[in-house]
């Protein structure tokens, strides 16, 4: 997944109040961009803090969910296959709307891919290299429908052995809260990794600029986009191959098991970063129909076939620069 | 029928209706609103159709959808948000902050009477600890588990007057006796205890409902914590067990214990035990002012 925010070079005197931080999370590398505004009573030092924070949000998330950690929350609840266990907040929203998502798309998206994903050669802990391996031996035949959820209790059955990704979900539910963090400024971006959350506008005063990337020609742009107060998301087969030397690249169909070669790329914008990143994802599974899934959801977006034919939602153009 | 029809002939009633009013001034102003009102039933009646049909047309299926889930991933923001893994942990960083600087500056004040030196600077480093670890039993029978007292071998072994300050800071009336007299600038630095004494309490609140803690500060410290108000859907008993058998963490004691508001979060009662410790920094924070 990539995306590149886009800003001239020649900025005006006020970016030098801007904060802009990098960090690598969650196997990417996650930038705040706070814009400083003329007249803003609030100093720089409450804004650091609350950049602060919106990045601790990222590492509490990651802690939760990350597939790559034996004992994070989400692999603990691997091991506890058949009966409830209370969670978290975190894991409960993001499993939930994981299956939402999955319920919504006829299974297209399916958070219970995460043990295919493991034999797809897709088990490295991205920080230390290590190899995760879990002893589920249920590879195929394990859909959504066996992951029970108890909202009163906030807890959560897997009904069968079978291990959840919610890389789709993560991401985007951590741009979210950061964005959340951040919204008492009125502008600002926030960028992991091609999922992107961009309130108010540049520091030139306009929307924010978003470069989508050509699938196939790296440093070459395919359409640009003007956001503002949206969610830009980008599912691509060219970010993550496999590791395991047999092709393929880390967006699995849940259907099949293998990865989805429908589309090259798939852009969604939307307004926040959880629906687009996980329509983005469920778009790319469903391939050549991904464009009438994204019209259905009522978002826009756009859909680079594997023959580089750029499909569009009708109302895309309100974005294009 | 076809709309524009009906449309067209609430139209002609509504003319009809207003030529019957003005024409039989006598007996016709009602006939003719009635006829009026009849017309624009039939008017109000066409339109709401024909938005129902537009709207079903052209965007009723994907905008439904797309706000359940925008709705739905929304509403998982505000929740977690509102659990307040953040607010919680960075209250409670901040307060422990707070401590510390109050904490330093005493240590720093108080380096400067040393006791009557029971222990040479010359020790061994590890006959200095016992030392540190004896001075420290000696002023007054402290209750165990004190938060800097992972700190005080260490300090004892550089040098073991900065954790007979510690003590002091920690412990004002056996602070006072030495500090006495020595340097006066010193007594009301180290005599300042970290929090004023007397009961204080604090409201913290989640989803599912409020809590009320009640602190009692004793000597400067933490001597009790109890949930005074328990107003959450959930019992209390999750987080403040009142079996102390039952194997569930008691976040009170833990407060005593820790003398900060570092408490585990119990799992399956998660937003409870941050309520819990927001209740104690606000109470806490009542007690430093």
């Amino acid at each position: 997944m990539h995306l590149q925010t886009q800003s001239s070079p020649h900025y005006p005197k006020r970016r030098n109040n801007d904060i802009v931080r990098t960090l690598p999370l969650m196997g990417t590398f996650v930038t705040l961009h706070v814009v400083a505004c003329y007249g803003e009573a609030r100093g720089q030092r409450e804004a650091e803090e609350a950049v602060e924070r919106a990045f601790g949000w990222f590492y509490t998330v990651e802690e939760c969910c990350t597939r790559f950690d034996p004992n994070s929350e989400l692999m603990q609840l691997t091991k506890h296959a058949g009966v409830p266990v209370p969670v978290s907040a975190i894991l409960f929203e993001a499993v939930q709307f994981a299956l939402a998502v999955a319920e919504e798309s006829g299974g297209a998206f399916d958070p219970t891919v995460g043990r295919a994903m493991e034999t797809r050669g897709f088990d490295r802990n991205y920080v230390t290299g290590s190899v995760i391996r879990t002893c589920v031996d249920s590879t195929t035949g394990v859909s959504y429908r066996d992951v029970r959820l108890d909202p009163d209790r906030r807890m959560i059955t897997l009904l069968r052995p079978l291990v959840l990704d919610l890389g789709a979900v993560a991401k985007g539910l951590a741009v979210d809260l950061a964005a959340r963090e951040l919204q008492t400024f009125e502008n600002f971006g926030i960028n992991a990794g091609g999922d992107l959350y961009l309130a108010g506008s540049n520091p030139e005063g306009e929307p924010w600029s978003v470069g989508i990337r050509h699938p196939r020609r790296v440093d070459e742009v395919i359409d640009s986009l003007r956001i503002s107060n949206r969610a830009v998301c980008t599912s691509g087969d060219y970010e993550r191959r496999a590791a395991n030397g047999r092709g393929g690249h880390h967006i699995l169909d849940p259907r099949t098991g293998a990865s989805a070669n429908g589309a090259a790329s798939v852009t969604v914008i939307a307004p926040n970063a959880m629906v687009a990143d996980a329509l983005a994802t469920a778009a790319f599974i469903q391939g050549a129909d991904g464009i009438q899934l994204l019209e259905r959801y009522g978002v826009d977006g756009l859909v680079v076939s594997q023959e580089l034919k750029c499909y569009a939602t009708r109302g895309l153009y309100a974005y294009r620069s | 029928m076809d709309k524009s029809t009906l449309l067209l002939l609430a139209m002609v009633l509504a003319i009809f209706g207003g030529s019957v009013a003005l024409g039989h001034p006598d007996w016709g102003t009602f006939t003719g609103l009635a006829i009026i009102l009849l017309a624009g039933g039939l008017a109000a009646g066409s339109l709401p159709i024909r938005v129902r049909d537009f709207v079903e047309e052209r965007a009723a299926p994907s905008q439904r959808v797309s706000n359940g889930l925008v709705t739905l991933s929304s509403a998982a923001i505000v929740a977690i948000y509102a659990a307040g893994y953040h607010r919680t942990s960075l209250a409670a960083h901040k307060f422990d902050l707070q401590g510390s600087q109050g904490r330093a500056s005493a240590e720093v004040t108080a380096v400067v009477p040393p006791r009557p030196a029971p222990n040479p600077p010359s020790n061994a480093s590890g006959a200095a600890s016992q030392n540190a670890a004896s001075a420290e039993k000696k002023p007054v029978p402290r209750p165990a588990g004190k938060a800097t007292a992972p700190k005080s071998p260490a300090a004892g072994a550089s040098a073991p007057t900065p954790s007979a300050g510690e003590d002091a800071s920690a412990s004002p009336e056996t602070a006072a006796a030495p500090v006495n007299g020595e340097t006066p600038s010193a007594h009301p630095a180290a005599a300042t205890p970290r929090y004023k004494d007397g009961t204080f309490s604090g409201w913290g609140s989640c989803r599912h409902g409020d809590i009320e803690a009640s602190v009692m500060i004793q000597g400067g410290k933490i001597a009790s914590v109890v949930i005074s108000q328990c107003l959450t859907r959930y019992s209390c008993n999750w987080i403040a067990p009142k079996n102390p058998d039952s194997g569930l963490p008691d976040l009170p004691a833990q407060v005593v214990q820790r003398q900060n508001t570092k408490v585990d979060y119990v799992s399956g009662a998660t937003e409870s035990s941050y309520a819990f410790a927001d209740a104690v920094v606000a109470a806490l924070s009542k007690a430093t002012e």
